[in-house]
């Protein structure tokens, strides 16, 4: 039947379709088959079936731009989300920790003034107690002193590098 | 494959939408044919022919243009046909089913007599289709209704030639079987239409 057999085959098989009828009647139904699909109309789609394809083309593109662009602005709604959320959450931790944040700032300001009297009560008498012993000839004699130490010291500084200069050129 | 159907191929790659609809337009017989065969239904043909295209369109990045652009889009609408029946169990139309049995045709004869005609071969053909697995069906159709080879419907249904061969072997004899007993069962139309065909044939 598909032209698969030769010669031989052929005969063969004709020779057994005479004998057995049962072989017979199917030979004949495949037969009749064949017809059948043959000469039965061929389907044909209603008119209009690509403009059809291409309107299901253009709705399926529209939906996924659609798709794309909830997904986009999704995405972006929900950064934004995260973000306020995290900046609320700190800035919620700084406006709740405000006052006690205020009173350490008011302590420790008030810890150095008192720090800052008590060191000043205590160098204020010994300076005054100390002008009182020394007498203005031994306050002039060290401001002398320490000023002409300074002098040399500088005298001495500017003569060695210009001594150093010298000797590299 | 021509010149012209390399360049709509080439152009709906880069996009064309209404290069694709030219292929479309060509094949929607073909393919619609399959389906129709394969599901039983214009309703369910059509879906499943619009939705071959689609998905051809959408997969167009994996087509060799070395293979036929017919034997691609017919191996996409046999598989989708396949896939729908197995999903969905979709019965195909029976002749023992007075409801759809004599489903009119989509393109109807010119003559009342031709359309009546017309419409009892479409329900023979489903009747006797109907008893075949969705693969043997499909073979069945690409062998009868559009001449594939051997080669041609194992490269399409993703068969082996020797399993083609015994597929279509047992399908052919399921289907004399089938024709058999239709003309042997009492319903008046279908006897009366069976015997017209093989009538026909015994003219020939």
């Amino acid at each position: 039947m598909d032209e698969e057999l030769n010669q031989e085959q052929q005969r063969e098989l004709h020779g057994h379709l005479k004998q057995c009828s049962q072989c017979q009647a199917l030979f004949k139904a495949s037969h009749q088959i064949a017809h059948l699909f043959k000469t039965a109309p061929e389907p044909a789609p209603a008119a209009g079936f690509s403009v059809r394809w291409l309107e299901q083309i253009d709705n399926m593109e529209k939906r996924k731009n659609r798709v794309i662009l909830v997904s986009t602005l999704g995405a972006i709604s929900l950064a934004t989300l995260i973000l306020i959320s995290t900046v609320g959450l700190e800035l919620r931790s700084v406006v709740g920790n405000f006052p006690q944040m205020m009173f350490e700032l008011v302590t420790l300001i008030t810890n150095w003034v008192v720090f800052l009297n008590q060191v000043s009560d205590i160098i204020t008498p010994l300076f005054r107690v100390g002008a009182k012993l020394l007498s203005p000839v031994w306050l002039y004699i060290t401001v002398f002193g320490l000023s002409g130490i300074t002098a040399a010291w500088t005298i001495a500084f500017y003569r060695s590098r210009e001594m150093q200069k010298e000797i590299s050129s | 494959m021509c010149e012209t159907e390399s360049q709509l191929i080439a152009e709906a790659k880069a996009g064309d939408k209404e290069a694709f609809s030219i292929l479309v337009e060509k094949y929607q017989k073909p393919v619609f044919s399959v389906c129709y065969r394969m599901l039983g239904t214009p309703t369910a043909a059509e879906d499943a022919a619009q939705e071959a295209f689609i998905r051809a369109y959408q997969a167009l990045d994996r087509y060799d243009p070395e293979r036929s652009f017919a034997t691609w889009i017919l191996s996409i609408a046999s598989n989708y046909s396949i896939d729908q029946l197995r999903k969905n169990k979709v019965t195909i139309l029976s002749m023992d089913n007075d409801k759809h049995a004599w489903l009119a045709p989509p393109d109807p004869g010119p003559s009342p007599e031709k359309a009546a005609l017309d419409k009892e071969k479409n329900a023979l053909v489903q009747a006797v289709l109907a008893d075949l697995n969705e693969t043997d069906r499909a073979a069945v159709i690409l062998q009868y209704w559009h001449d594939y080879s051997y080669e041609e419907i194992a490269e399409t249904l993703d068969l082996s030639s020797s399993a083609v061969k015994s597929r279509l072997f047992r399908a052919r004899k399921l289907m004399a079987e089938k024709w058999q007993e239709m003309q042997l069962i009492s319903a008046p139309k279908v006897n009366s239409a069976a015997k017209r065909i093989a009538h026909e044939t015994s003219t020939i």
